[in-house]
C-alpha cells in the first residue's frame, strides 16, 4: 500500500537524529501502525487514500516532541577553544619538564637513601636531560617564530590521555626489557622521564581550564570572558 | 506535561482535559485491551467530536503509565501497517483508575458548588 510507505517516511523523518535503540524502533513501529490504522479507517469511511493520508498526518501533528524524549544520536559536539598555540605549548613543555625534574630528583634521593646507585644510569640521565633541553628549545623556537599565532584546539582530553598512557606503557616496557636483558636496574631514568612526560596532557588541560593562553572575546569568537572561561573550565574538567 | 506536547486547542479548552488524560486512557482499558488508534478514536466518539486526543499526547501518557506500572504493553498480530502495540490495565492500574474516578467525582461536585455563584447564608 502506497500510504504505508509515506507514513514510514514521515515517521522516520521525525525521528531523524535520534539514536536507533530497540525502544526507539518499537516506538516508531507503534506510531506507524496506528497511523496506518487511521488511514484504513478513513478509507473505509469513503475517503480517498491520499485524502486519508493527509488527514492522518495532519492530525498526528509534530512528532518532534515525542522524538525528543529519546536520546539523540551521534557523538556530542567537541568543544573547542581558540588558543595561542605556540605560547601554550611552550608553557606546557616547561611545566612538564619541571615535573620531570622534580620526579628525577626525588628518584635520585630515594636511590641514595636505599643505597641503589647505578653508575650506568649516568647515560640515560644525560640522554633524558638532553631530550628535555631539546624539547624546551624546540617549543621556544616555535613560540618565538609566531608568538601571536592562534589556533583552534579541541578540548577532548580523554583520547589524548589514553594515547599518552599507551606511549608511556610502551617506553616503560622497552626500559624493562633493557633491564631484563642487561640484568641491571640502571635504565630507571627512562621510567621516570616517561612518567614526567605523561604530565603534559594534564598540564595543557589545567592551563586551558584556567583560561590561560585562550584568545579573548574581542579577538576570537570562541572567547575567554570570565563566564566563557568558567564554562570551558567546567567542560574540560568534566 | 509540557505545553505543545500535542494537545492543541480544540473545541474545548485542552487545559481542562490535560490533567485527566491518564484517567481517560486507564478508563478506556478497563473493559478491553486496546492499541493507540483505538483509544484516539474512542475519545473522539465519546466526546462527539468536541475533543481530539492527539497521538503524541497519547504516546507520552502510555510511556508515563507504563513506567508507573499502571499499564503493560504487548505486540499484537501483524496488520498491513505493521504490528500493533496493545495496552492492558495492570491490577495497580485498575486501582489507580478507581481512585482517580472517585477523586474526579468529588472534585466535580465541589467545583460545581464553588463556581455556582450561590451564596451561603450564615
Amino acid at each position: 500500500m502506497q500510504s504505508t510507505d509515506a507514513i514510514r517516511y514521515y515517521v522516520k523523518g521525525a525521528f531523524q537524529g535520534v539514536k536507533e535503540t530497540p525502544e526507539v524502533l518499537e516506538q516508531q513501529e507503534e506510531v506507524i501502525a496506528n497511523l496506518s490504522a487511521k488511514v484504513d479507517d478513513l478509507v473505509s469511511e469513503g475517503k480517498s487514500e491520499a485524502e486519508a493520508l493527509g488527514i492522518a498526518l495532519a492530525s498526528v501533528g509534530d512528532l518532534g516532541g515525542l522524538a525528543a524524549q529519546f536520546e539523540s544520536a551521534g557523538p556530542k559536539p567537541v568543544l573547542t577553544a581558540v588558543v595561542y598555540g605556540g605560547r601554550l605549548d611552550f608553557h606546557v613543555v616547561v611545566v612538564t619538564v619541571a615535573v620531570g625534574v622534580v620526579l628525577m630528583m626525588l628518584s635520585v634521593a630515594l636511590g641514595a637513601i636505599a643505597g641503589g646507585i647505578y653508575p650506568e644510569s649516568g647515560l640515560p640521565l644525560v640522554l633524558t636531560l638532553a631530550a628535555a633541553v631539546w624539547w624546551i628549545a624546540t617549543a621556544w623556537k616555535t613560540f618565538r617564530q609566531a608568538p601571536e599565532k592562534t589556533e583552534s584546539r579541541e578540548l577532548a582530553y580523554k583520547p589524548r590521555i589514553r594515547h599518552a598512557l599507551m606511549v608511556w606503557a610502551g617506553v616503560c616496557g622497552a626500559a624493562l626489557l633493557l633491564e631484563l636483558v642487561t640484568g641491571g636496574f640502571w635504565p630507571w631514568p627512562i621510567w621516570v622521564a616517561a612518567t614526567g612526560w605523561l604530565s603534559h596532557v594534564w598540564a595543557e588541560r589545567a592551563l586551558i581550564a584556567h583560561g590561560m593562553f585562550v584568545v579573548p572575546e574581542e579577538t576570537a569568537s570562541a572567547a575567554s570572558s570570565p563566564e566563557r572561561r568558567e564554562a570551558i573550565g567546567d567542560k574540560v574538567l568534566a | 506535561m509540557k505545553r505543545g506536547d500535542g494537545v492543541e486547542d480544540t473545541l474545548i479548552s485542552s487545559d481542562l482535559i490535560r490533567g485527566h488524560i491518564d484517567t481517560i486512557v486507564l478508563g478506556l482499558l478497563v473493559d478491553q485491551d486496546r492499541y493507540g488508534y483505538e483509544i484516539c478514536k474512542q475519545v473522539t466518539l465519546l466526546s462527539e467530536g468536541e475533543y481530539e486526543l492527539k497521538e503524541p499526547t497519547l504516546y507520552a501518557a502510555f510511556r508515563r503509565l507504563e513506567a508507573q506500572g499502571l499499564v503493560r504493553s504487548y505486540w499484537g498480530g501483524e496488520s498491513q501497517g505493521g504490528r500493533r502495540k496493545y495496552y492492558a490495565l495492570t491490577p495497580e492500574g485498575e486501582g489507580a483508575y478507581r481512585r482517580n474516578l472517585e477523586d474526579w467525582k468529588r472534585a466535580r461536585r465541589l467545583i460545581d458548588r464553588l463556581v455556582s455563584g450561590m451564596e451561603v447564608k450564615e
